[in-house]
C-alpha cells in the first residue's frame, strides 16, 4: 500500500509537471463544452425539462463529462501498449513489482493530477460563467466522491486491458481505438443514456461503460432513487472485480509470451 | 569457492518470419507464415564465481544481449539450465530481481521526465531498501559518480553520460549481488568512460559485486576485466585470460626504433621491415619465434639505437581478426 501511495505520488508530480499540457487540455475540454451546452440549450428549445432532465441539469451535465475526460482518460490511453513497443517494459520487469498494481498506481496519480488541473477548474468555471447545479447534501457528496473513485477503477481496469494486445500484435492501437470510440458512445458521454431508445441502454449496460462516466453524472444530478444507488456502486464493484481478474490474467499470458519469444 | 552464475547447455531460439520476395511476393506473405529458425544462442556453458568481473564480447547479433536477458530473467530460455546465486531467474521472478542490478545501456529505467533523485527515491521503496542503507549508498555513490550538479534535474535534459552515471547507480542502490550491465559505455566520450569503468572497478573491488558487462569497446574489457567470454553467432568462442587470447591469437608485434643516422639496410635476423621512415625503422616479429629482448640486443650490436619501443598488437586488432578469420572455430 506504502509503494502505490509512493508510485502514484510521483506520477501525480509527473502529470503536474506538464503546465502547458494541462492549460492547454482545460482550454479545450471547456471550449467543447460550451459548444456542447449551447447544442443542448437549441435542443431543449424553450422546454424547462426532457425525459426527466432539467434543462439546467443538462447543462450540468456536459460540465460533468468535459471534467473527467482527463480523469479517466476518456479519449485514449495507451501508457502500457507504449513501453512493450519501445523495450521500456523489460525494466519495469526488472524490478520487484505486481506489474498490474504498478500501473494502477500511476495511473491512480496522473488520474487525481487530471482531476485537480482540469476536472475542478471546469466545473468552476461551469458555475461562473453558465450556472451548474452542486448535489444539496453532504451524504450526496460523499456518494459522489466514492461513485467518482470507482468510475476510475472501471476505467482503468478496461483501459488496462485494451492496451494488452500489445503483447502479442505489432500495433495494438486500432483495437483500442475501437473500444475507447465504444466508450464514448456507451459510458453516455456523448449524449446521457437515458436520451437514447432502451435497447440501445440495454446494449450498453452489456458493457462495463456506463459504469464510468454514466453513473457519475445519474449519482451527481441526484437522479437516482436510494436503491438504484447501491445498485449502481454494486454494478461498479462487479466490473472492477472481474475486470482486474481478466486484465491479470491476460497480463500473466502476455507476460509468458514476452519471455518466451522476446519483444 | 561455490559459483554464483552456472549456464548449462542453453539455448535460445527465435522463429522469424520470413519474406518471400518478387512478384506477387505481397499477396505470399499476406497469405502464408513461413518461419525460419534463428539459434540465438547455442549451447552455451560457462560458470562463475563470486566476485568476478567479466567481459562479454561479440560483434552485433552474437548473442550477446539475449544472453543477458536470459541471465536477468527477462528472456526464457528454449533449453539448458540456469542457475543464478540459487535461483532460476525466469521462475521467482519478484525474489529473483530483488538480488540483481542490471543496465541496458540503450535504455534508462529512470522516469524520464521526473528529476533524477524523484526515481532514487522510488526505488527505495519498490526495493525496501533500509533508509541509513539508502543514504550511505546514496553518499558513496554520488560522490564518486559525481551526481550532485544533475541530481533535482529531469532524466529528459541529462546528456548520455549523465543518463548512463545516474542509472548505474539506480542499479545498485540495493546492493545487488550481481551487476549486469550491457553496453554500459556506449556513445560516451573518453572522459565519461574513464570515469564509469573506475566506478564499476570499484563496485567489483570494494563491494565484492559480481559484474557481466557486455560491450563493443575493448579498452572497457582491456582496463577492467580479468576473464572474457567471446561469443559468436550464439556459440561460446573463448572463456579465459585476455592476455592468453593476445598471445595466443595477438599476431605480430612490432618494434619501432630510431637510429643515429639513416640505415638503408639495418636488417636483422627474425625480423621484417615494414616501414623506413628516415631514421625511423619499423619491424615486425612473431612472439614465439624470438624476444624482443633479443632482438634489441642483435640490433644494438650493430647499429646505433637512438630510442626504441615495443608495440604490442591492438587488443582490437586480435579480436577483430578472430571473428573475421574464426579463428577459434
Amino acid at each position: 500500500m506504502r509503494l502505490f501511495i509512493e508510485i502514484a505520488m510521483r506520477a501525480f508530480r509527473l502529470q503536474m509537471s506538464y503546465r502547458a499540457a494541462a492549460i492547454a487540455g482545460l482550454l479545450t475540454n471547456f471550449f467543447f463544452g460550451i459548444l456542447r451546452a449551447v447544442v443542448l440549450i437549441a435542443l431543449y428549445d424553450g422546454r424547462e425539462e426532457m425525459l426527466g432532465l432539467s434543462l439546467q441539469a443538462a447543462i450540468t451535465y456536459t460540465a460533468i463529462t468535459q471534467a473527467v475526460i482527463g480523469y479517466l482518460s476518456a479519449f485514449s490511453w495507451y501508457d502500457v501498449a507504449n513501453t512493450v513497443y519501445s523495450g521500456e517494459i523489460g525494466s519495469d520487469l526488472l524490478k520487484p513489482i505486481n506489474f498490474y498494481s504498478y500501473w494502477m498506481a500511476r495511473d491512480f496519480g496522473r488520474a487525481m493530477a487530471a482531476l485537480l488541473t482540469r476536472g475542478l477548474p471546469i466545473m468552476v468555471a461551469y458555475e461562473i460563467f453558465i450556472d451548474i447545479s452542486f448535489p444539496n447534501f453532504l451524504l450526496n457528496w460523499g456518494l459522489l466522491i466514492l461513485t467518482v473513485l470507482l468510475s476510475w477503477v472501471v476505467s482503468f481496469s478496461w483501459r488496462f486491458i485494451v492496451n494488452l494486445p500489445s503483447f502479442w500484435i505489432p500495433n495494438a492501437f486500432g483495437i483500442g481505438r475501437f473500444f475507447f470510440m465504444a466508450a464514448l458512445f456507451f459510458s453516455g458521454f456523448l449524449m446521457p443514456l437515458r436520451f437514447f431508445p432502451d435497447w440501445v441502454v440495454k446494449l450498453a449496460y452489456l458493457t462495463p461503460f456506463p459504469h464510468t462516466v454514466n453513473t457519475v453524472v445519474e449519482i451527481y444530478l441526484g437522479v437516482l432513487s436510494p436503491v438504484e444507488i447501491w445498485l449502481a456502486f454494486a454494478w461498479q464493484v462487479g466490473w472492477i472485480v472481474a475486470l482486474i481478474l481478466v486484465g491479470q490474467w491476460i497480463l500473466k499470458l502476455g507476460l509468458r509470451r514476452l519471455v518466451i519469444l522476446g519483444g | 569457492m561455490a559459483s554464483i552464475i552456472a549456464v548449462k547447455k542453453l539455448d535460445k531460439h527465435f522463429k522469424v518470419r520470413k519474406f518471400h520476395r518478387g512478384r506477387f511476393s505481397g499477396f505470399q506473405n499476406f497469405f502464408t507464415r513461413e518461419h525460419h529458425l534463428v539459434r540465438a544462442v547455442d549451447g552455451v556453458n560457462f560458470e562463475i564465481q563470486s566476485g568476478e568481473l567479466i567481459g562479454y564480447l561479440g560483434p552485433n547479433g552474437a548473442g550477446k544481449s539475449t544472453t543477458l536477458k536470459m541471465l536477468t530473467g527477462l528472456l526464457v530460455p528454449t533449453g539448458g539450465e540456469i542457475n543464478v546465486d540459487g535461483f532460476v531467474p525466469s521462475k521467482q521472478r519478484k525474489e529473483y530481481v530483488s538480488r540483481i542490478g542490471a543496465v541496458f545501456g540503450q535504455r534508462s529505467t529512470l522516469w524520464w521526465d521526473l528529476p533524477v533523485f524523484e526515481s532514487f527515491e522510488l526505488l527505495r521503496h519498490i526495493y525496501k531498501i533500509p533508509e541509513k542503507l539508502f543514504k550511505k549508498n546514496l553518499d558513496e555513490f554520488r560522490e564518486l559518480l559525481e551526481l550532485d550538479t544533475f541530481i533535482n534535474t529531469p532524466v529528459r535534459s541529462l546528456s548520455l553520460g549523465q543518463r548512463m552515471r545516474a542509472d548505474i547507480c539506480a542499479a545498485l542502490l540495493h546492493d545487488p549481488k550481481i551487476l549486469f550491465l550491457d553496453e554500459p559505455t556506449i556513445g560516451l566520450d573518453v572522459v565519461a568512460k574513464e570515469r564509469i569503468r573506475q566506478f564499476i572497478q570499484h563496485i567489483n573491488q570494494d563491494r565484492g559485486t559480481t559484474v557481466i558487462l557486455t560491450t563493443h569497446d575493448l579498452s572497457d574489457v582491456e582496463k577492467l576485466c580479468n576473464r572474457i567470454l567471446i561469443i559468436d553467432e550464439g556459440k561460446l568462442l573463448y572463456d579465459g585470460q585476455l592476455e592468453q587470447l593476445r598471445q595466443k591469437f595477438g599476431g605480430k608485434r612490432q618494434l619501432v626504433v630510431d637510429f643515429f643516422e639513416n640505415y638503408p639496410e639495418a636488417t636483422i635476423e627474425g625480423a621484417e621491415i615494414v616501414e623506413i621512415n628516415g631514421a625511423r625503422i619499423t619491424f615486425e616479429f612473431e612472439r614465439d619465434s624470438i624476444a624482443a629482448s633479443d632482438l634489441i640486443g642483435r640490433l644494438s650490436s650493430k647499429y646505433r639505437i637512438r630510442d626504441l619501443e615495443v608495440k604490442e598488437p591492438e587488443i582490437e586488432e586480435t579480436i577483430r581478426r578472430i571473428y573475421e578469420q574464426q579463428l577459434l572455430k
